[in-house]
């Protein structure tokens, strides 16, 4: 039984690289996953996700215990592209105008001046995001979404690519403030990033005891290049069968009985671009239910909600979503025929 | 014990139940002790099978198969193979019981003797409803629609029996199928938890409820089912109108009322009627010294004179009875007679003023103010004495003569030939051109009494029909040989009237034909056996009886017209082209069955007419035809799925290979899709169950390490998977080649890391034959859904509302 979201499903075969998609985009996705690998050891499976998440035009949030490596592969990821990065460190007495910026007034212009607030780069990086109040974190819940922050009836644009990647730590309980469920719908994929293995463990204490791994890390790719990658991803094709697929999944966290909340149909969204992103990572010009399967923990679980029930029974969010997948066919094409059928009447 | 056991026991009783109904049919109940314990046997298999679980259609074979065997040790151990299992002897055997006991059936009055054939008739009867019970009301849970059949068994037995202690089986019968009801509904309850009785209606001091009280809708339901019995016994017995119903009390049954029996004087107007009642009531029962009680008619009266209105008694002189009957008038000493004595007793319900006798009677013995009519030789009871309840005596003759001695019988006396050939004036003269027709060709008197009455009751087409108007006048006899519908006093008087016309001197007796034998050997005669027959003055042997009613009553030896020449060195020859000649109306009989044999439907094909099948007792080459095509379906089902899978596969893997620059049509992608297919389906047969959660390149990965595929199987693999994503979710699908090719390549793949009993599975019992069960069942559910959305599925479900309606809500 193979489970799902298994490191390395999404290995493709050398054969299937497409010519339409491949060349300048799997090389230059290669580059940045190699220059983040060289700064996180042994999670090659974290690294790709992140990498999908970014060119699917997604946010991402780490969820760890302190000390694995959260912050590292943010920055790292941050460094390897050549683009302006900023980071936030939240707090309890953060403030919404930290984030989003504030209006001076100007003495000299005896004018209200914008002083852009943290969220304005193209990747920002939003540390121990559940430690700030709610009301801080819903600052960054526009920006997120609609690309663009509104303060005092102005609206700024954000620069493009633009990706917030936010970490946050689950156990540790004292001084936090859970994510509100709005909050954590805008993040296309949440990864975890676990325990690195005993050999990864020791590699890195011969390499990053003697100098700071980041310190080493160059740009590998500059923003423009994000941009062309993520034009191209937008063009890769989803069979409708696909589509049906990850509609089917979705649809079946709203009837789950170990869950108390489904996932919304954003949650449908990210999921299909999060499949396209992977399917031209993997250098293919059409996305596979393979690709939905594989994200499907990554993409849904952090937006669902387990019932009292299912929690005092240790069963999880994520189990959930595997249940789901191992209950719900792949449409096959007879299946296929009659969905378009249902759709045409 | 659980619901299910409960359920199951609460059926096997209510078969029982209903079956105690058919007790009084047979003389001996030990065949009910062996009925319980098969059906205890059936039902614990039903048990047992339901507990594995089988699925349930499985289950009702099993049960019936263990039937097959059951009833095979039971009534044909010596015939079966090993003792145990059913072979075609067996069937044989089943079939030679089931007509004995069906011919048992028609033969005894009730109680039947219990022979094999009738045993085997009740137990397996008692098996089948049995069976049929257990697997609607168990097998299927749906314990209602199980009184039908229970309903059919009583119905068999109450139809069969006669009165009495009926309400007594209909109790039983009745208390098992409610047993029944409360168990299901038991059953059904439970599976929604415990059952609480509800608030009662008085509420006692509040204590514990009493241990082991039924939950409310259990004891409700008894409640309402007790009272339904009560009412169905006591309401028939209160109303009047009903007294003739199902539980009609004893002491009415045997009161002489209106249509108690034949209580007319008027035997004529009696006899349509008792032949026409719904009952056979039984009037007479006697014993008799015969060999064969086949030509034991009992006489009560004789009509001989033929005014054109009506046959009728004429009014002659009685004389105390005699110790010793005189002889019988016209028998000459030449004629073989053996004297028989018989012992009648008749029953409190049959009230008749004339004593029925077998003729010719020599001595009567009885009790009671009889006297004598010594030209009819009748017994009439004087001053209000009838038969009722009386025992009696008889010696009486039994005449044999030969035909011989029928043939070259002398002309009878002059006052006879007066008497009894009268016909009136107003009989129309197509009587007598009729019979001058029929027999034409004859030499005499005999023969044409003999072609008479083979004209009646087979050559002439005639129908036996006890429902038209019994006229007897002249008239009627014309109306009677136009229609050719009637019932024996039509057959018996027109017999009479045509032989009169011939100058045969005859009359019309009027009584019983021979009863049915016991099973303690007596015969019990009933108000069905009344009947009317002709008899016909040959001089020397007297009054003679003759049978033209077709279907009824016996030919006597000497009427049977001999075919074969030289019977008697005196017979005269009635040879075979002159009859059919004489009788235009007769078909055209080219076989050798005698007219007696034909009249009573003995007539089978000649041996040579067979269709060349043997002529010894054993199967026909139709049989033996049938059972070896079933015996070779039988070998070949088991190949069936193995034979489907290989045209699946050749159908599947079939076809021109596509050429790499094909374009993308419908034909290649259906073409992929069934290699995808094939390709799952040979790892299913190898034991790789297909799952519909994995995408194709998912489920191939696992073909490969679960069927621990190397080198170039495991890269086919992936190439068919490759060619279904392309197939399914590339914009613009690439055709691959070669995919057959691939898929055999897998499956040698499979085929060499698999054991051999392995492959031999897969060869042999391929596990993905599955499908064709799913197909069946898709398309009978498919069948199913439009038969109840279609019109005939809104009719059956308008009765199915009706009949909900109608059932009172309990």
């Amino acid at each position: 039984m193979t489970t799902y979201g298994e490191p390395g499903s999404l290995e493709d075969p050398a054969t299937h690289a497409e010519p339409g998609v491949g060349g300048d985009l799997t090389t230059t996705a290669e580059r940045i996953r190699r220059a983040v690998e060289s700064v996180i050891e042994g999670k090659p499976e974290v690294v790709r996700l992140a990498l999908t998440v970014l060119l699917a035009e997604g946010h991402l949030l780490i969820e760890d215990v302190p000390g694995v490596g959260k912050t590292m592969l943010a920055k790292a990821l941050a460094r390897s592209v050549d683009c302006s990065v900023r980071r936030i460190q939240f707090t309890p007495d953060l403030l919404p105008s930290d984030i989003t910026g504030v209006s001076v007034f100007d003495q000299q212009r005896r004018d209200f001046e914008f002083k852009p607030g943290a969220v304005f780069a193209q990747i920002v990086i939003g540390d121990e995001i559940n430690r700030a109040s709610p009301k801080t974190q819903s600052a960054l819940l526009e920006s997120m979404e609609e690309r663009q922050v509104t303060v005092d009836g102005h609206t700024y644009e954000l620069p493009s690519p633009f990706m917030v990647v936010a970490t946050q730590n689950p156990v540790e309980m004292e001084g936090t403030y859970p994510l509100p469920e709005a909050q954590r719908d805008r993040f296309m994929a949440r990864v975890s990033m676990g325990y690195p293995s005993p050999e990864a463990e020791l590699r890195m204490l011969d390499v990053h005891g003697v100098v700071p791994p980041l310190e080493d890390l160059q740009p590998v790719a500059h923003a423009h290049d994000i941009v062309k990658l993520v034009e191209a991803v937008r063009r890769v094709h989803v069979a409708d069968s696909v589509r049906r697929y990850a509609v089917d999944l979705v649809t079946a966290t709203r009837h789950h009985p170990d869950l108390r909340l489904g996932a919304s149909p954003r949650a449908t969204l990210h999921l299909v671009r999060a499949a396209r992103a992977a399917a031209a990572l993997a250098g293919r010009e059409f996305a596979l239910p393979d690709d939905v399967q594989a994200l499907a923990v990554s993409v849904l679980a952090h937006r669902l909600l387990p019932t009292a029930q299912a929690q005092l029974g240790g069963r999880t969010a994520e189990q959930a979503v595997l249940d789901i997948l191992r209950r719900t066919p792949v449409p096959d094409p007879s299946a296929q025929a009659a969905w378009r059928q249902a759709r045409r009447l | 014990m659980t619901g299910r056991t409960r359920l199951a026991v609460s059926a096997a009783a209510a078969t029982l139940a209903a079956s105690c109904a058919m007790l009084p049919l047979v003389d001996k109940s030990a065949w009910i002790l062996q009925a319980a314990f098969l059906l205890a046997l059936q039902s614990t298999v039903g048990a047992l099978a339901r507990r594995v679980p089988l699925a349930r259609p499985l289950t009702v074979a099993a049960q019936a198969l263990v039937t097959l065997l059951l009833l095979t040790v039971a009534f044909a151990g010596e015939q079966a193979v090993a003792g145990l299992l059913p072979g075609p002897d067996v069937f044989r055997e089943f079939g030679q019981l089931l007509q004995e006991g069906t011919e048992d059936v028609g033969r005894y009055a009730i109680p039947a003797p219990a022979t094999a054939g009738i045993r085997l008739l009740l137990v397996g009867g008692v098996l089948v409803v049995g069976l049929t019970v257990d697997a609607v009301a168990v097998t299927y849970r749906s314990a209602a629609p199980a009184g039908l059949p229970l309903l059919a068994l009583y119905s068999v037995a109450a139809g069969l029996g006669q009165g009495g202690s009926g309400w007594l089986w209909f109790l039983a019968a009745a208390s098992g199928y409610l047993l029944l009801l409360l168990a299901e509904g038991r059953e059904r309850l439970a599976e929604w938890g415990r059952v609480f009785g509800g608030r009662r209606t008085a509420p006692p001091a509040p204590g514990p409820a009493p241990g082991g009280a039924s939950p409310g809708p259990v004891r409700t339901g008894r409640r309402i089912g007790a009272l339904a019995l009560g009412i169905a016994l006591v309401v028939p017995a209160v109303l009047p109108a009903m007294e003739s119903g199902l539980f009609e009390p004893k002491g009415r049954a045997e009161a002489a009322g209106p249509g108690g029996g034949l209580t007319s004087v008027k035997p004529l107007v009696a006899l349509q009627d008792s032949l026409n009642q719904p009952a056979n009531r039984e009037l007479l029962r006697l014993r008799s010294s015969a060999e064969n009680t086949r030509d034991l008619y009992l006489r009560i009266v004789a009509l001989d004179r033929f005014d054109g209105a009506s046959w009728q008694t004429t009014e002659r002189p009685l004389t105390e009875l005699p110790a010793v009957l005189p002889t019988p008038a016209g028998l000459a000493p030449g004629v073989r007679t053996t004297r028989i004595d018989t012992t009648v007793t008749a029953s409190a319900g049959y009230a008749q003023n004339y004593l029925p006798l077998p003729y010719p009677a020599e001595e009567v013995r009885t009790e009671g103010r009889w006297r004598y009519e010594p030209e009819g030789r009748i017994l009439t009871g004087e001053r209000g004495q009838t038969t009722r309840g009386v025992r009696y005596q008889v010696a009486s003759l039994q005449v044999e003569p030969t035909a011989a001695q029928l043939a070259s019988a002398p002309a009878p006396p002059e006052q006879v030939l007066r008497a009894y050939t009268q016909v009136p004036r107003s009989l129309p003269p197509v009587v007598a051109q009729t019979a001058r027709k029929v027999t034409a060709g004859s030499a005499n008197a005999y023969q044409q009494a003999v072609m008479l009455q083979d004209w009646f009751s087979v050559g002439g087409g005639f129908q036996y029909d006890t429902q038209v108007a019994s006229g007897t006048g002249a008239d009627a006899v014309a109306r009677f040989l136009e229609a050719k519908r009637g019932f024996c006093i039509h057959f018996s008087f027109s017999m009479a009237a045509m032989a009169r016309t011939l100058g045969i001197p005859a009359r019309v007796a009027v009584g019983f034909m021979p009863g049915t034998p016991t099973a303690d050997g007596s015969v019990s005669v009933g108000s069905k056996d009344a009947h009317a027959w002709p008899e016909l003055y040959f001089e020397g042997i007297g009054w003679t009886r003759f049978e033209p009613t077709p279907g009824r009553g016996t030919t006597p030896e000497y009427a049977v017209a001999e075919q074969a020449p030289g019977a008697g060195p005196g017979a005269a020859p009635a040879p075979a082209p002159e009859r059919s000649a004489a009788a235009p109306a007769a078909p055209q009989d080219t076989d050798a069955c005698p007219p007696a044999q034909k009249k009573l439907g003995e007539c089978r094909p000649a041996p040579g007419q067979a269709g060349g099948g043997q002529s010894s007792g054993g199967p026909s080459a139709a049989a033996v035809t049938g059972i070896a095509v079933a015996a070779l379906a039988a070998l070949g089902l088991p190949l069936l799925p193995m034979l489907w899978r290989r045209r699946v596969r050749a159908r599947r893997l079939g076809g021109p290979d596509l050429h790499p620059d094909a374009a993308a049509d419908a034909m290649a992608a259906e073409r992929t899709l069934a290699a995808w297919r094939e390709l799952t389906d040979s790892a299913w047969d190898y034991g790789i169950l297909p799952d519909d959660s994995r995408t194709p390149r998912a489920a191939a990965a696992r073909i490969v390490t679960a069927g621990a595929l190397e080198g170039e199987a495991a890269a086919s693999a992936g190439r068919v998977a490759a060619a279904v994503e392309q197939v399914l979710y590339a914009p613009r699908p690439r055709p691959a080649p070669g995919l057959a090719g691939d898929v055999e390549c897998v499956r040698a793949g499979l085929h060499a890391a698999a054991g051999r009993g392995a492959r031999l599975r897969a060869v042999l019992l391929p596990r993905s034959a599955a499908r064709l069960l799913w197909g069946f069942a898709r398309r009978r559910s498919a069948a199913a859904r439009r038969i109840r959305t279609g019109r005939l599925g809104a009719s059956w479900r308008r009765a199915g509302r009706a009949l909900r309606a109608a059932r009172p809500r309990a």
